[in-house]
């Protein structure tokens, strides 16, 4: 996960998305092959993001075409999402967005996002 | 739970109520609808002509159904016995009742059917802490169905009520208003439908087909485990009743695919628990291999990527506890899910490895390759928190996160001989033993399906430098057994428990040393004449009612007497079990969570810990592991190797039918051990 830059332009989204692009593969997604939609509405407009994942082979496109999972979620949450400010299955409880589709893709997705807080590893910082 | 209360449920869908069928929740106890950690029902009261109902008698049809047998009438002085009432009830997507009422008299009845409803939308979290809600209620009737509703932000749950009998429907409940002729009878259909759940919208199933469907399920499961055949009756209910009840606690989620695991326990733990689903699936592996898999898989979906000091979550980490309620929705709980355990991770490891023993599955292990590195990659890097190279647990989350992230995780379990507790961070004794199995067993994986030669030498190089600092710096000279932990200056934490059967169970302790252990074990401190105590008897903490320190577990047992077959002590691993299956035999073949740690010649049978969780997943494995351990089942290659070691008072038993690699086996086996005479 280390080293990840997130994206501070005015359009976190669209960075995300352009990242996982270019990173082209990620190894905790192995196992994993299917497409997932992002419909994010902002308004009146919704934006399609589709993530196609072929063995950990990602590939990101704004084709409006069917997926195996997808997501409805309004932009200022997903803005949250993709910088890491909040855990998705939480957000997912309280109603912030929607699942259709193959739940479990998403739930492997997770690993694609940022996580919410980080911290030095030991709690003590005691050594022996 | 207190007694004379009925429970139905289906997944992590549960009803509880009293003996007539009526819900009237208080804050702070379990009964009610629940569905997803939300109690989507919190009355639910039936009068005609304002009379409640007096119960004459209960069929639990099935663990998804049950049938109240009423009549109408107030106190218990009178009885109008010209009607009876009939509630049958299922569950499935809240719970569909049938409600017949029986004119006996010669006359036409003009009756007033009442049903009250009402919901307070608890998370169970506030009814096990009583807490207060922070959101608003609404209750509006639509097209003939009171929908009761419960919003804050975005979040939303509501419960839809319906009849299939015309009714005059208002904010509190429907009423009835009919006409019985003589010797005829009046009934409708009452729905109680969950909506809007959150992450796992369910899809309307018509309640007949939902309850065939449950009906087949539980047909097949029973038909596809081995069948038992004993001398001894209660072994043959306890076993019958533990395949019930694991059935019953299997639990689909969605993400699952929907197959199954078992969730944890009623009524408190309906969901996915990393230590409970995996400990019980590895009790269950001879008998039904396939909540192995979904444990792994579903553990594997959600191993931790990240640090998250709020969820204690590591990179590797295998999950804890993970709950759908309000207060984990609006993260006052961490619990989305929270990964506070220092066993799962290893033992999801160990999972693994017995789960390919006893099936071959080795496209499972290809498929787990990334996951199970990065499990054995947190022993090392992340669960070694004094750089000692052992497993330690402190929680980041020191509001909400649990002290003890060890099986024993009440406050107080982990102590030193003169009842002192230690600080943190705490090295427990069974997370060393679990993580030298771990990497052992995965040296062996690593061998055979990940073709990584060099990492599995790793592994077993590692796993013997741990064991051999394991035996010199746990083991407690004066008293010839393993301490419960070591404490952060490394000082041993010097409690004699039960910790000490797990040890034996992962093979980390010193040949040398087991027989002085399996001696404690059994011996008069830790063994009460119906188990193993959690902790020995004369310790500081020692309580026989308390929680973890001095009840008698018996999911805890059944991996002590897997781990005394383990090191060759047959007739202690035989005694053990007997003590066990009496006691079973009292829980009318359902072992509680836990009970008292009295000597049984004090008290002749066995005390249930008050609050104790029933049916609970691993009690309900315990005679299942029990069984495997008696018999001395063991997978060596394509073969399962019998070498039964059982107590005379079981006499002749036959389990047939295994499942396994090596398609179906049976196996025999004839008491020989006189227990009596060993607990003397």
């Amino acid at each position: 996960m280390g080293g990840r830059k997130q994206g501070q332009t005015s359009d976190a989204i669209a960075e995300f998305f352009a990242e996982l692009g270019r990173r082209g593969h990620e190894p905790l997604l192995e196992n994993a092959s299917g497409s997932a939609r992002f419909d994010v509405a902002d308004g009146k407009r919704t934006e399609r993001w589709l993530l196609t994942i072929d063995k950990g082979d990602l590939s990101v496109s704004r084709k409006n075409a069917a997926a195996d999972c997808v997501v409805r979620v309004g932009r200022a949450a997903f803005e949250r999402a993709v910088k890491g400010k909040f855990n998705l299955m939480a957000a997912a409880l309280r109603g912030e967005f929607t699942i259709g589709g193959d739940p479990r893709l998403l739930v492997l997705l997770q690993r694609l996002f940022p996580r919410p807080s980080r911290r030095r590893r030991r709690p003590s910082g005691k050594t022996p | 739970m207190s007694d004379g209360l009925v429970k139905i449920l289906d997944g992590n869908t549960f009803v509880v109520s009293d003996a007539r069928g009526d819900i009237e929740a208080s804050p702070t106890d379990p009964t009610g609808l629940f569905s997803y950690d939300t109690r989507f029902l919190s009355e639910w009261v039936l009068t005609i002509n304002g009379d409640r109902m007096n119960p004459l008698s209960v069929d639990d049809l099935q663990y998804f159904e049950s049938r109240f047998f009423l009549v109408p009438g107030t106190g218990t002085v009178y009885i109008d016995a010209k009607l009876s009432v009939i509630r049958r009830r299922a569950v499935g997507n809240g719970f569909h009742e049938e409600l017949t009422i029986l004119n006996h008299a010669d006359e036409p009845v003009d009756l007033t059917v009442r049903v009250d409803a009402g919901c307070d939308f608890a998370d169970l979290f506030e009814v096990k802490d009583a807490l207060k809600k922070k959101g608003t209620y609404s209750a509006r009737v639509k097209g003939g169905r009171l929908v009761l509703a419960y919003d804050r932000e975005t979040f939303g749950r509501s419960t839809a009520i319906s009849s299939s009998q015309p009714a005059r429907v208002d904010k509190k409940g429907l009423t009835f208003k009919i006409r019985i002729g003589p010797h005829d009878k009046w009934s409708t259909g009452l729905d109680v439908v969950t909506e809007r759940l959150g992450v796992e919208e369910a899809e309307l199933e018509d309640p007949a087909k939902s309850r065939r469907r449950m009906q087949r399920g539980l047909e097949r499961w029973v038909n596809e485990a081995p069948r038992l055949e004993c001398d001894w009756e209660p072994l043959r209910e306890t076993y019958r009743r533990s395949l019930v009840d694991l059935a019953a606690l299997r639990f689909s989620p969605r993400i699952a695919g929907g197959h199954s695991l078992p969730a944890a326990g009623l009524p408190w733990f309906m969901t996915m628990f990393g230590r409970d689903s995996i400990l019980t699936s590895l009790q269950a592996l001879p008998f039904a291999s396939e909540l192995a898999a979904t444990t792994l898989r579903a553990l594997g979906d959600w191993q931790g990527v990240g640090l998250d000091d709020f969820r204690d979550e590591d990179p590797g980490r295998i999950l804890h506890e993970m709950r759908y309620g309000e207060l984990t929705a609006f993260e006052e709980r961490p619990h989305s899910p929270y990964y506070g355990s220092a066993d799962a991770t290893p033992l999801f490891v160990v999972l693994l490895d017995e789960y390919e023993r006893w099936t071959g599955d080795r496209g499972l292990v290809r498929e787990l390759e990334i996951e199970a590195r990065a499990a054995l990659n947190w022993i090392d890097e992340y669960a070694d928190l004094q750089d000692t190279g052992y497993i330690w647990y402190e929680r980041r989350n020191k509001k909400s996160g649990l002290e003890n992230q060890c099986w024993k995780d009440s406050w107080d379990s982990i102590s030193f001989r003169d009842g002192r507790i230690p600080g943190f961070p705490r090295a427990t004794c069974e997370l060393q033993g679990y993580a030298y199995d771990a990497k052992l067993r995965a040296a062996r994986l690593a061998r055979l399906v990940w073709k990584d030669a060099p990492f599995a030498e790793r592994l077993e190089q590692e796993a013997a430098d741990l064991k051999r600092r394991f035996n010199r710096d746990f083991w407690v000279e004066d008293g010839e057994y393993f301490a419960l932990a070591l404490d952060p200056d490394g000082v041993q934490v010097d409690a004699l428990t039960s910790n000490n059967g797990h040890l034996l169970w992962s093979g980390i302790v010193d040949k040398s040393k087991a027989k002085a252990v399996a001696g404690h074990l059994v011996g008069s401190r830790l063994f009460s004449g119906w188990g193993v105590r959690t902790l020995a008897e004369g310790e500081g903490r020692y309580n026989p009612i308390g929680y973890h320190v001095g009840t008698v577990w018996p999911f805890d047992n059944s991996f002590v007497a897997w781990g005394l077959r383990r090191y060759g002590f047959k007739d202690e691993a035989a005694v053990v079990a007997a003590g066990i299956l009496d006691a079973a035999e009292f829980f009318e073949g359902r072992l509680p969570e836990a009970f008292g740690g009295y000597e049984r010649s004090q008290t002749m049978y066995p005390v249930q810990y008050p609050t104790a969780c029933s049916p609970q997943a691993w009690s309900t494995g315990a005679p299942l592991l029990f069984l495997r351990t008696m018999l001395g089942l063991e997978p060596h290659g394509d073969n399962l190797m019998v070498d039964a070691a059982l107590p005379s008072t079981i006499g002749h038993l036959e389990l047939l039918d295994i499942p396994g690699r090596w398609g179906r086996i049976d196996a025999f086996g004839r008491g020989r051990i006189d227990v009596e005479q060993r607990r003397r």
